[in-house]
């Protein structure tokens, strides 16, 4: 079903780029501690999964990457750039490198799909292009480029809300591509979707990483995927990294304490 | 079974072949520790009800008696009004009027929908850029829903004398008001999700507005705009009756003349105009769900 090439090369590159550096982060919520100093990297060219129990700190960690909570302590850098060091402009655009994919999908169900994917293109819009018929041709055709990368050029017409969950998560996916990123971040991407579904998203993000070099940082609730499309497996307790190895060295007793 | 509804639960049922089970498994209901004071505040409720509607009969003179005894008049003007003057200059005055009046209805609404829409987007905590911004834009909301259509209507009428158009912007006033707070609480209670995913690919405000929340909204909007023709329609005819045009205006003059059989004429013109717009909206917000 799925040709997943670098399936069978366990150990990812750690020679290739860094594309996302987390150092020593730190996040409380009043007095509850969610991350103590976890420190995480992300490759070019691989799939990492996090696995952990709810409330571990898995979520916190993307969140605090792609802006929608700030961390208390810690350094991100993205792309070689240092967040904390770098101008708000410097951020926000090292912000946009890395495009989010929601467990939630969070597509604009009454828009077509293909309008849909534009929104990712609208960090490179100007302002008075903001509604669908002035997109323009280059950003209408480069997500159409992208809804044919995740196999739905066919439904680019169709309103998101009524394809499956499965279409809408690929046509997140292209959304998060129209944003011309270097890392995805997915937020439980499978979550909401039913076995098969969940399979077809995982291979696509898995072949995504390898085959056009991009960094894929997935939260993710069944081990079985992790170990089936992951390059990398890091787990997380009680906001701590209790192991971070490559798939194939992961014990499932190891697997197992996470959720104890 | 229905028959046996009145039998104890474990009275063993021999007589009927229906009920196979000989006794049924039965558990004591605990008392309730909190039935008292329930009952207690539900008594407290309805005697505070009964003293507010004391004083609000004592404050209206509310006297039923003065109907019975006021009936004789009530007949005499029921006696003039019936039958009602159906001859064609009166119908076709009449009909005029209330196009008139369903025009400044129109109006009233679809001109009121930009204003609406700005102060709905700065009045909704979600899409508003500050919190000066959101109390500004709630307090002109206010200041608009406030303020009576009827006197936005003498206002105008002073200012562009008597006529429909006075009526039209009164309506524009009124209605941007309660539109645009409508619409406000309409965005603040949409699936934030959508506009997450935009913030989080770099799209500005109005991008996450243009693309996010109105889109998402739409639906509501719209059907929040129909309700509100309905309503303006209906506040028109009012306006009328203060020299703002229409219908209103022709009903106030045939009492003022006492043309009562004039009157009752354009009253059921009035009731079918209202009849048709009120079912064109059902119909259309029907569609749209």
């Amino acid at each position: 079903m799925n040709t997943l090439t670098a399936r069978g090369t366990t150990a990812s590159d750690t020679t290739a780029e860094v594309l996302l550096d987390v150092h020593a982060l730190s996040k409380r919520f009043g007095d509850r501690t969610v991350l103590r100093e976890l420190s995480m990297r992300v490759h070019a060219g691989e799939v990492v999964a996090f696995l952990g129990a709810n409330g571990s700190g898995k979520s916190t960690t993307l969140r605090a990457v792609n802006g929608l909570i700030e961390a208390d302590a810690g350094d991100i850098t993205i792309a070689g750039v240092n967040l904390n060091e770098a101008s708000p402009q410097r951020r926000a655009e090292a912000r946009r490198t890395a495009a989010t994919v929601f467990q939630k999908i969070h597509l604009v169900g009454r828009r077509t799909a293909l309008q849909n994917v534009c929104a990712g293109g609208f960090s490179r819009l100007p302002t008075w292009r903001s509604i669908p018929p002035l997109f323009g041709r280059e950003l209408r055709e480069e997500a159409m480029a992208c809804l044919d990368r995740v196999g739905l050029a066919d439904r680019a017409h169709d309103r998101a809300g009524s394809l499956s969950g499965g279409q809408q998560q690929r046509v997140a996916i292209a959304r998060a591509l129209c944003q011309r990123p270097r890392i995805i971040l997915a937020d439980e991407p499978v979550s909401a979707l039913d076995p098969r579904a969940a399979d077809d998203v995982m291979a696509l993000l898995h072949t995504l990483a390898v085959e056009e070099g991009l960094g894929v940082a997935a939260v993710l609730h069944q081990p079985e995927l992790a170990q089936r499309y992951a390059h990398r497996i890091i787990g997380l307790r009680d906001g701590a990294l209790t192991f971070d190895a490559p798939t194939g060295e992961v014990t499932p007793e190891q697997i197992q304490a996470l959720y104890r | 079974m229905s028959a046996h509804g009145t039998q104890s639960p474990r009275t063993p049922v021999t007589d009927t072949p229906t009920r196979r089970r000989t006794s049924v498994r039965t558990l004591p209901v605990p008392p309730d520790s909190r039935a008292p004071w329930r009952a207690g505040s539900w008594t407290a409720i309805i005697a505070i009800l009964v003293i507010l509607h004391l004083f609000a009969f004592e404050a209206t003179d509310f006297r039923p008696d003065a109907l019975v005894t006021g009936a004789r008049g009530m007949a005499n003007f029921l006696a003039e009004a019936i039958p009602p003057d159906f001859s064609p200059k009166v119908i076709t005055a009449g009909i005029s009027g209330a196009l008139t009046t369903l025009w400044i209805g129109l109006l009233g609404t679809t001109i009121s929908i930009p204003f609406a829409l700005l102060l709905a987007v700065l009045g909704a905590r979600t899409t508003s850029p500050n919190t000066v911004v959101y109390q500004i834009a709630r307090a002109i909301l206010s200041f608009f829903r406030a303020v009576p259509d009827i006197v936005f209507a003498l206002i105008f009428v002073t200012a562009v004398g008597l006529g429909p158009f006075a009526g039209v912007l009164a309506l524009i006033c009124h209605n941007t008001g309660v539109m645009g707070k409508l619409w406000s609480e309409a965005m603040e209670d949409v699936d934030p999700g959508p506009e997450q995913a935009l913030r989080t690919a770099g799209a500005n405000r109005f991008q996450i507005v243009a693309n996010a929340t109105v889109p998402s909204v739409l639906p509501q909007l719209t059907g929040l705009l129909l309700y509100r023709f309905d309503v303006n329609v209906r506040s028109s005819l009012v306006l009328g009756l203060v020299g703002a045009g229409g219908i209103g205006l022709l009903i106030n003059k045939s009492i003022k003349t006492f043309q009562f059989d004039t009157m009752l004429t354009y009253l059921i013109i009035v009731l079918v105009l209202i009849i048709v717009v009120d079912l064109a909206s059902a119909w259309i917000r029907k569609k749209l769900a």
